[in-house]
């Protein structure tokens, strides 16, 4: 006996239509926004999220053309909020100075992340694994580095799958976010 | 009047067998009813709880793929992550995503929607498998895909929209 064809009828024929018709204005809403995803890796266009909304948690913002040679531009001098009393903060993992928790290498899934002695400070460069780095970043000594990971669920493996959650921040001695 | 009688001891006896106490007969038999109950909501309500539990899970999904493609294009295979092509293709798969959901969830064709919900979860299993390996997050959607194969061969749906 043949399986009976399934009836969808004028109502049904409407709801698909209209929530065909919601998915292509959130497409194009997304379409819109489509460059404020991703790993937020030093040399970013945009400063941290926090700085602006201490309520609110890691967001991505677009990396910058990788380049080769270290920078300390001007607006990375200023120190900014304490990492302790932002919202993310829980989610950050310290990757420098000391040896990285499993936690901190957990969180650093799918990302690459390289700090370098360099004279007075450390060279800071990060990014997305099987892409370019962001051009490295000189922060002078005692700065700290952290990995922002809001949830593992997401990596797996060697592969981070969803970048939305995760970004980096360096702070001064003082706990001061300065990137 | 005898016959009255005699079936009300045959009653008696089916009820209660000789030599276990009263009491525990009937929890048996509450235990039993429970259960055949229970049996009987789960067989009747269960393929609509699963269908409308897959939409949702597809609605969430569809919903953030339409809303930040960008974070998604990790998923897209062959494509270079921050390619147009590989924005495009999320927002595509969101927007299937979404129609499949609204279908599943309202009941419209909910055996056809989880059929096409079925291929597209076996193209993210295959994918993820090939990509990353067998992983946690591949063994997740091994369990929603089979989930969207019992929907698409359940019969007897129910909160249908059909006309």
């Amino acid at each position: 006996m043949a399986p009976k064809s399934p009836s969808v009828g004028p109502r049904g024929f409407a709801v698909i239509i209209v929530a065909a018709l919601a998915g292509i204005l959130l497409g194009v809403h997304g379409w819109s926004a489509r460059h404020n995803g991703g790993f937020n890796a030093l040399g970013a266009t945009h400063p941290p999220q926090a700085k602006s909304s201490p309520s609110s948690g890691p967001r991505a913002t677009s990396p910058t053309p990788p380049s080769h040679a270290p920078t300390a531009g001007p607006s990375r001098s200023a120190a900014g909020p304490l990492l302790s009393a932002q919202s993310y903060s829980s989610y950050s993992f310290q990757v420098w100075p000391g040896t990285p928790s499993r936690a901190a290498t957990a969180a650093m899934t799918g990302l690459k992340v390289s700090v370098k002695r360099q004279g007075s400070g450390i060279s800071v460069a990060a990014g997305v694994v099987g892409q370019p780095a962001s051009a490295p970043h000189f922060y002078p000594n005692g700065a700290r580095v952290y990995i922002i990971e809001a949830s593992m669920g997401d990596d797996s493996n060697s592969s981070d799958y969803n970048l939305g959650d995760d970004g980096l921040v360096v702070t001064d001695s003082a706990g001061r976010i300065v990137q | 009047m005898t016959g009255q009688r005699g079936t009300s001891a045959s009653r008696s006896v089916t009820s209660e067998p000789i030599g276990r106490p009263a009491p525990l007969a009937r929890q048996e038999s509450t235990a039993t009813r429970a259960v055949q109950t229970a049996e009987r909501i789960t067989t009747e309500w269960g393929p609509t709880a699963g269908r409308i539990l897959l939409g949702l899970v597809l609605a969430w999904f569809g919903y953030h793929e339409l809303v930040h493609p960008s974070l998604w294009t990790g998923y897209v295979p062959i494509l270079q992550s921050t390619s147009t092509a590989a924005i495009l293709a999320v927002l595509a798969h969101g927007w299937v995503l979404l129609v499949l959901a609204v279908a599943l969830v309202a009941g419209i064709a909910p055996r056809l929607a989880a059929a096409i919900a079925a291929l597209l979860l076996l193209e993210i299993v295959i994918s993820l498998t090939v990509t990353a390996g067998l992983s946690d997050l591949t063994l997740r959607d091994v369990g929603v895909l089979g989930l969207a194969i019992c929907i698409a061969g359940a019969k007897g749906q129910r909160l249908l929209l059909t006309s």
